[in-house]
């Protein structure tokens, strides 16, 4: 049963895998530097390692957002944000599992009667935003500092390149590590505080509860790196190549370098000792850190025709996307709660202990809920159908365009 | 890594002997022809022999490198353009060879008032595709400085062109002793010796492109 209630999260790892893993090797792939067999392999592998080694900050923080503590209720939000995933991935729009699953907890808040904690949400918000201006700043020092390397060393064409390919690897593990540290906290984050397994000895070391949450997690990021990944990492990787092979290699590294800053309890320990502010722990979504670091590049290379609409489009999804998480999720559980009968949380009182949310199974309040379902499946039918229609009016003007360049 | 590194380093090694090649061609594409205006044609021999061997060397070389390229990946982003490039400067050597074939079976009579600028058009010519050379060179270590290596092949291309004209102005307008076939097989082989500096001038066009893309 315990299984059973893991697979919404797993679920969403395999999903997380299939995407997000192509921002790491896409790039090596596309352009054929790697094979796929042995990007997939390493990527896994340091994903898992990603995240049982360096899981729990990020993991931590979604905990203070709302501490879902039945495993009903970390099933229902975990389904809740995959399926948004899913949704907006098939009408091909910027969508975070990071800002699903933020949406989805805060949905649980709601029906739980839980307090949402407004100083870890805006803690979280600001990294939706910081992460990719981050991830724009380490770009552009990055590629300042490899182009003088390059320049200065008048290294042949040829050596670079392979020592690129080298560094792509390199960085590529790297940035598979730090995805499975940071994004961890969307898979598995919710499971935590409603799960109590007993360490798990292996001798030379032990995997605490969570840790062990974090391995199944891992292995379903993994599972959807070696089942799904090689088309997106083929067709995405070519995107991100057709920068530059240095510029690709920078890309990825500054996303690394950023997801790894924010799941590092160490390194934010470390800035406290020096008397500097905390890094806020906090899962960021890869895909547009990518998006903030590729916008760097071109800003240093002074490339006027940045596509607005892009980033218009991603910071829509800041809104979109969790508040669909957060209807979904809340309609979700009414349905698991009230039909089903499953326990899907408690609401915490202030002196900490828990009151079980199980009111009495009364026909007007179910009317109520009904009224209100039907009223947000309407609304998400419309925004579905807008943004359906909105899909086949750019599939539509791409074409257009295509067709006029190649007359011209 | 290391791997890699080998594989990439024996394609260094090739490109270096393949441009060595067309270097060495040019030398004897340059002597040749000027032995043949002399008259010196046991040097001319001497010289096509030469210019045989380097082409099939060229040739095997062109091969192994676009092999290896392939094979090992080897930049892959601008696998294509460096093809392109061999494929260019491959062309000038068959320029080259097919010139001096042309000299033999033909046997052209230049006239002696022709001599000198004959050997002046021939000189333009090969010092365009010579000048070519450190171009490509530079575009593998210093790509900042292809463009203004390649001032002197256009530079060479242009003189090539004023030569040329004021040659074949002169048959045509001036030597009235001579026959219309002569002339137009004069007009002929004028247009031969130009070619390699119109080789050049595309593989320069080509190379121009190639450091843009990387320098952005």
């Amino acid at each position: 049963m315990i299984l059973f209630f893991l697979t919404s999260g797993l679920f969403l790892g395999w999903s997380l895998g299939a995407n997000d893993a192509s921002n790491v090797f896409g790039s090596a792939v596309g352009s054929k530097m790697i094979t796929f067999r042995r990007a997939a392999i390493i990527a896994s592998l340091f994903v898992i390692l990603g995240a049982v080694i360096q899981g729990a900050g990020a993991s931590g923080t979604l905990g203070k957002l709302g501490s879902v503590n039945a495993i009903g209720g970390s099933f229902t939000v975990a389904l809740a944000a995959a399926i948004t995933v899913y949704m907006m991935t098939r009408l091909s729009l910027p969508v975070s599992t990071t800002q699903a699953i933020v949406g989805a907890i805060i949905g649980w808040n709601l029906f739980t009667g839980n307090r949402t904690d407004a100083s870890t949400l805006t803690k979280i918000v600001t990294t939706w935003i910081s992460g990719p201006v981050l991830g724009a700043i380490f770009a552009i020092l990055l590629y300042m500092l490899i182009r003088r390397i390059k320049r200065k060393s008048g290294i042949h064409l040829i050596i670079f390149e392979s020592y690129i390919k080298t560094g792509l690897i390199i960085v590529g593990a790297f940035g598979a590590y730090s995805l499975g540290a940071n994004n961890i906290a969307n898979v598995m984050g919710v499971f935590v505080p409603a799960f109590s397994l007993d360490d798990l000895d292996l001798g030379i070391f032990s995997l605490s509860s969570a840790q062990q949450l974090f391995l199944l997690g891992g292995l379903a990021i993994a599972a959807g790196i070696l089942t799904y990944s090689k088309k997106v990492m083929e067709t995405v990787g070519t995107g991100i190549i057709s920068l530059s092979s240095e510029a690709a290699l920078v890309v990825v590294l500054a996303q690394a370098l950023v997801l790894f800053i924010f799941s590092s309890s160490s390194l934010s320990d470390l800035l406290v000792k020096a008397g500097l502010p905390r890094i806020p722990l906090v899962p960021v979504s890869s895909s547009q850190v990518i998006v903030g670091s590729v916008i760097g590049i071109g800003l240093y290379k002074g490339a006027g025709n940045i596509n607005f609409r892009i980033l218009g489009e991603i910071a829509t999804g800041w809104i979109s996307t969790p508040v669909i998480a957060g209807v979904l999720s809340f309609f979700s559980l009414f349905f698991v709660k009230n039909i089903f009968n499953i326990d899907i949380g408690t609401k915490v009182v202030e002196t900490g202990l828990a009151e079980t949310v199980s009111k009495p199974w009364n026909v007007s309040e179910v009317m109520k809920y009904v009224i209100l379902a039907v009223i947000a499946a309407g609304i998400i039918t419309v925004v579905y159908f807008y943004l359906l229609e909105r899909k086949k009016k750019s599939e539509f003007r791409r074409s257009e365009q295509r067709f006029w360049k190649y007359i011209k | 890594m290391s791997i890699f590194n080998r594989n990439s380093k024996r394609t260094i090694v090739k490109i270096d002997e393949f441009i060595d090649n067309i270097d060495l061609g040019i030398l004897v594409f340059r002597e040749g022809i000027k032995s043949y205006i002399k008259g010196d044609m046991e040097a001319f021999s001497t010289h096509l022999g030469k210019v045989d061997q380097l082409e099939a060397i060229a040739d095997r070389l062109q091969r192994e490198i676009e092999n290896e390229m392939i094979t090992y990946s080897i930049l892959p982003q601008h696998r294509e353009d460096v093809v392109k490039l061999i494929e260019e400067l491959d062309e000038i050597m068959d320029g080259i060879k097919s010139s001096m074939y042309e000299f033999d079976i033909e046997i052209p009579q230049i006239p002696s008032s022709l001599g000198e600028i004959m050997i002046n058009l021939n000189e333009s010519s090969a010092n365009a595709a010579e000048e070519l050379l450190p171009a490509v060179r530079a575009y593998f270590r210093a790509p900042h400085t292809v463009r203004e290596k390649l001032l002197k092949v256009y530079y060479f291309e242009s003189e090539t062109d004023k030569i040329a004209y004021r040659i074949k102005r002169k048959i045509f307008h001036e030597m009235h002793e001579i026959d219309l076939a002569r002339k137009a097989h004069l007009r002929y082989i004028i247009h031969h010796l130009e070619k390699i500096s119109d080789l050049a001038q595309t593989g320069a066009d080509l190379l121009s492109a190639m450091a843009v893309k990387l320098i952005i």
